[in-house]
């Protein structure tokens, strides 16, 4: 069968795409806007922390404001540095960590995440929204595999190469067919990576809806990752902070420092 | 005023956060009378002028509530305001935003006793609600326990360090007690966290001169002026100065003549700044520029 034949090589039964394409694509819809809400329901508030947690948190946000602005500073050399310095001490004594400066010379073991009740809590969210992301799926994947598997549900309207028969035919081990046909799975699967865009006309911005993003983030991702509640060693980190401090101060140049040259060139008075 | 222009103003209102109370006032009962009688009638047309891509339709007219009540509160017509709060706090019960409007309700009715103790009690069940600690720290400065206010103050932006009203109202505490250098030092930190904005390095400049750091002032003043002229270098020249501009120009002016008058001024900076070198041309300048903004 020739790819560029005029004739159709087959017709698709209408009863096809009455009862198999619109259904798969209208389910899927649903389940989407359906997730979004139960999600919702889900989400707990957001844990309250104490203010010394706070602190700890947001201790590093200061060196990062100095430093991003060091080499065009806002605030001449005496402050720039009376600012540094004072922050450098202060990540080397640890002042701003939660539980008070350390005491003995032992480094403290980092906390385990699974004895941790605050962290585990934050897992525990985090697995919830993942069996509300995988059990729909799995569930609507099965549906289509027992029902409809086999069937060739559209043909699209434009010619590609073989390279995209895997995606967009399996299921149907039909090595001569036209690739432009698609499978039920695989119709499936577009549909399961594409309606993001519709979710976000339907349910604005941030939804939850999207499956594919979510299955693709493991509810351990983010252990490491910082801001997610799970547990750091925030005294290591304010040890790194104080070399890129020192280095920051290094580069600091104030605005002020050739002001009046710039404002004399700029008014024509330079020469004068 | 039609309905869309007054729900335009407000929107204004809110992006820029200013203070028109009256105006906010007239525009939002105007809006609450006739979303009253929407909701009787056709509810659609309401919740459609609200609707923005990507805002939920319904929290724009709970934010406008919030803006209601505290405009209402600033003229004085409580009972809206009591309205307003009425409403939110069916919406969203316990929720530390409403409850600092409550706050804010009890300061303007009862003592400010019972304001600090509502305050210490939202403060108690959740120590990290920022809103109710800041204003607690104002209450605190209002009666005259200043000392107290800075040492809550201090604390508080110890913690939250990114917020740029604190460092302000810090550095207005320690200027009204004559505590200059402080008040700079607080100044420098707002500066950090809003480098872009030119009205902080004016103030930054006027409490350097105040201080007694010339050079350090007159620095700073040229720095709003290079901030403020106009983005085109080339028509700066023949520009007229406005506003700020007008206002950083004095200053040059001012430190210029004062420090060619005591030349020993440049030597004390507290900040080690070294005084710009052609103080008579730049004193020229500002005297040109000055006269250009005045005829």
């Amino acid at each position: 069968m020739a790819a560029s034949s005029p004739v159709p090589s087959f017709y698709l039964d209408p009863q096809i795409r009455d009862w198999v394409l619109f259904p798969i694509t209208l389910v899927m819809i649903l389940v989407g806007i359906l997730r979004h809400y139960v999600v919702l329901l889900l989400q707990s508030p957001p844990k309250r922390l104490p203010r010394a947690a706070i602190r700890e948190q947001r201790a590093l946000v200061q060196s990062n404001v100095l430093r991003a602005t060091a080499s065009n500073s806002p605030i001449p050399f005496f402050f720039y540095k009376s600012i540094s310095q004072n922050l450098s001490k202060a990540f080397a004594d640890g002042t701003y960590l939660k539980d008070g400066p350390s005491k003995g010379d032992a480094p403290a073991a980092p906390p385990n995440p699974l004895t941790d009740p605050a962290a585990m809590d934050g897992m525990m969210a985090g697995m919830k929204t993942q069996m509300v992301m995988m059990v729909p799926q799995m569930v609507i994947m099965g549906w289509i595999n027992f029902f409809f598997e086999g069937f060739v549900l559209i043909k699209l309207p434009f010619p590609l190469t073989l390279g995209f028969k895997s995606m967009l035919q399996r299921g149907v081990q039909t090595p001569d067919m036209d690739v432009r046909w698609v499978s039920s799975l695989s119709w499936y699967f577009l549909n399961f990576f594409g309606l993001n865009g519709l979710y976000r006309i339907i349910l604005g911005g941030e939804n939850a809806a999207d499956a594919a993003q979510n299955m693709m983030a493991s509810p351990f991702a983010s252990a490491g990752a910082p801001q997610a509640g799970a547990p750091q060693d925030f005294g290591k980190l304010f040890k790194a902070e104080r070399d890129n401090l020192e280095f920051a101060e290094g580069l600091h140049k104030w605005i002020g420092e050739d002001v009046e040259d710039r404002i004399l060139r700029k008014y024509g008075r330079a020469a004068s | 005023m039609d309905l869309p222009a007054a729900l335009q103003r407000l929107a204004n209102y809110r992006l820029r956060n200013s203070r028109a109370s009256r105006d906010i006032f007239e525009s939002g009962v105007l809006v609450l009378r006739k979303n009253a009688l929407s909701k009787l009638g056709d509810d659609r047309t309401f919740a459609h002028t609200l609707a923005r891509r990507n805002v939920h339709r319904v929290s724009i007219g709970w934010v406008f509530l919030e803006q209601l009540a505290l405009a209402s509160i600033d003229i004085g017509r409580l009972e809206v305001a009591e309205t307003c709060y009425g409403e939110l706090t069916t919406k969203f019960p316990g929720s530390p935003r409403v409850e600092c409007l409550k706050g804010i309700l009890i300061e303007v009715k009862g003592t400010d006793e019972d304001a600090l103790a509502f305050y210490e009690k939202l403060l108690a069940a959740d120590e990290s609600n920022g809103a109710a600690w800041k204003r607690k720290i104002s209450v605190l400065r209002r009666t005259g326990k200043v000392d107290q206010a800075v040492e809550e103050l201090s604390v508080f932006l110890d913690t939250f360090y990114t917020d740029v009203e604190g460092w302000l109202e810090l550095a207005d505490i320690y200027a009204s007690c004559h505590q200059y250098t402080s008040s700079l030092q607080s100044l420098s930190q707002a500066l950090l966290l809003a480098p872009q904005n030119p009205f902080y390095v004016l103030q930054a400049a006027e409490t350097a001169y105040t201080a007694g750091d010339v050079p350090l002032a007159i620095k700073l003043f040229l720095v709003v002026v290079d901030m403020t002229d106009g983005d085109d270098d080339v028509l700066v020249k023949d520009s007229i100065p406005s506003g700020i501009t007008v206002r950083a120009w004095n200053g040059v002016q001012t430190c210029a003549q004062r420090l060619q008058k005591e030349p020993k001024l440049s030597l004390s900076s507290a900040s080690n700044t070294s005084s710009p070198q052609k103080l008579s041309v730049l004193e020229q300048l500002a005297k040109d520029m000055l006269r250009k903004a005045r005829s």
